[in-house]
């Protein structure tokens, strides 16, 4: 019999992970019949309200298995990871990485990418808002004093890349989408993720761009990162990158801490 | 805070709170999902100009015979500064395990050990704080046989030990007296009533066991029951009008159909009988 609250939250604990608990199930009043089913109660909504959390945080995902399947993949997940938080949004870390180990289950190359791709979502959403740079802000700069700046993404922001059309085929998941089938082959793909005012976003980086910002966010300055994003793309040209940069207010100054 | 009814706050309506004139009388975050940082809780700090708050808590596990997550507290605590609520509440329940959580709220055995604990953790929660916190009663699916005390006594030992005040969740009574066979009456007669500071309303659903019982689930997804409704006009009668709050967590509906629960909270709250309350008499 199960007397002390720790005995009863071990047993309750272990019966949530689906380890069944016959000394648990002895301590439920009322009718012994229904006392398991009771019991059973609670494990579902865990699974079920995890699940759906997961759900939410890689909808993407969700959307291209469809939700019965992802539901088959959240179960095996949670099984496998608890939950360390109470605050349901971080919760899937390693949930691509989860996708990735799985792939003899779902079948898809890209699937891991695309988990990739909503947790990025996910952590940008989440982060602060730090102000931006902005053409305004850098109209007075005298031109040699601009080449000796230092910027970067803003907190929370990352960039993937991946051998597949993310971009594609998180449009084609968009409920309502008109497309419902995906060129591959249109990969690879760079992707800037960032917050914005009210959500999250991803642009399409061209490779120059991506060295680009790859190179700001390393720390160098304006000067170097233009140049060795024109050894990485012949026909990177740094105004227009900048001023693309700028008006999708994708760069805070500074250096990365 | 006049008695008053309020709805609580979901993400698809922060944009048309913002804008609408006809206002509930306050608003309910849950804390857990307003501790990072984004654009929702963003819209949320502009809100707490205009409308009272309340905090509803539902990860802190007051039940934990392994005590309160101090970093998670620390967390609560920053958003409750922020926000200045007008109340604070969480559950008498647990749902954490050794760092392992369960996103449920888990049923106590009603014991003088786990009085001891939930009365420490509700301490250390209001002494972080630096204020009252009100405890909630759970729908229960299922009781312990090593139970010693009732719900209501645990909970009226709960407020003696702790100084904690009550959120009394009427459809959580409704659930609780359906699913363990009790009368709704014999349990709010053992509650001390003095104690409340708030009342929640909610709908719930209704599925059948093996044994063709029936079991009420609280999911909070459909409007105010009937019977819910006749409850609460009879808890008014009871201990009097309270801060009443309309929840809404699954297959949210649009924002007027919260708004029309609050109106009839609203008018519930106006009708009663403040000459004949029980408690005042």
């Amino acid at each position: 019999m199960l007397r002390s609250l720790r005995d009863t939250q071990a047993a309750f604990a272990a019966h949530l992970c689906g380890h069944d608990q016959p000394e648990l199930v002895a301590t439920i009043g009322g009718d012994s019949r229904t006392a398991l089913q009771r019991l059973q109660l609670h494990r579902h909504h865990v699974v079920r309200s995890v699940g759906a959390a997961l759900a939410a945080t890689f909808p993407t995902v969700a959307a291209v298995v469809g939700q019965e399947f992802f539901g088959l993949l959240a179960r095996d997940f949670m099984a496998g990871t608890a939950l360390e938080n109470p605050v349901l949004s971080r919760y899937g870390e390693h949930f691509a990485q989860f996708v990735a180990a799985k792939q003899d289950m779902h079948g898809l190359p890209y699937l891991a990418d695309v988990a990739r791709l909503d947790w990025a979502l996910n952590v940008a959403f989440h982060a602060g808002l730090e102000p931006r740079l902005s053409a305004a802000d850098l109209a007075g700069w005298p031109q040699d004093s601009l080449l000796s700046l230092s910027a970067r993404l803003p907190t929370g922001s990352s960039l993937i890349e991946s051998a597949f059309p993310l971009d594609l085929i998180w449009q084609a998941s968009q409920p309502g989408a008109p497309v419902d089938k995906v060129d591959l082959a249109a990969g690879p793909v760079c992707l800037a993720i960032f917050r914005r005012l009210e959500d999250a976003a991803f642009v399409v980086l061209a490779p120059g761009e991506a060295a680009f910002i790859k190179y700001l966010c390393r720390g160098d300055p304006l000067a170097t990162a233009t140049r060795y994003a024109s050894q990485v793309a012949k026909d990177f040209d740094p105004a227009a990158t900048f001023g693309r940069m700028l008006g999708l207010r994708l760069l805070t100054s500074g250096t990365a801490t | 805070m006049l008695p008053s009814a309020g709805i609580g706050l979901r993400s698809q309506h922060l944009d048309e709170l913002l804008r609408i004139s006809v206002r509930p009388a306050f608003v309910e975050v849950h804390a857990e999902n307003y501790l990072r940082p984004s654009p929702s809780l963003e819209k949320v700090l502009r809100l707490r100009h205009d409308f009272e708050f309340s905090v509803h808590a539902v990860g802190l596990s007051l039940g934990s015979a392994d005590g309160v997550d101090e970093a998670h507290l620390d967390q609560v605590a920053r958003l409750v500064d922020r926000l200045q609520p007008t109340l604070i509440s969480e559950h008498l329940s647990w749902s954490c395990f050794e760092g392992r959580y369960f996103n449920d709220l888990l049923p106590l055995p009603y014991t003088e050990e786990a009085l001891d604990i939930v009365a420490r953790n509700v301490g250390r929660l209001q002494d972080r704080l630096g204020r009252q916190v009100a405890i909630e009663n759970p729908s229960a699916y299922l009781g312990f046989r090593h139970s010693t005390l009732t719900e209501a006594e645990f909970l009226d030992g709960l407020v003696r030990r702790s100084g904690c005040g009550l959120l009394l969740d009427i459809n959580n009574v409704t659930v609780t007296a359906h699913n363990l066979g009790l009368d709704p009456a014999d349990w709010l007669n053992e509650l001390p009533g003095e104690a409340i500071t708030q009342f929640h309303l909610a709908g719930h659903t209704r599925n059948v066991l093996d044994d063709g019982s029936t079991i009420l689930i609280d999911d909070h997804g459909s409007r105010v029951c009937v019977e819910v409704w006749s409850l609460f006009d009879e808890v008014l009668q009871r201990f009097g009008p309270r801060p009443t709050l309309i929840e809404w967590d699954t297959d949210i509906p649009p924002l007027a159909v919260l708004l029309d629960e609050a109106a009839h909270a609203e008018r519930a709250l106006a009708n009663a009988d403040l000459e004949n309350v029980a408690l005042a008499a």
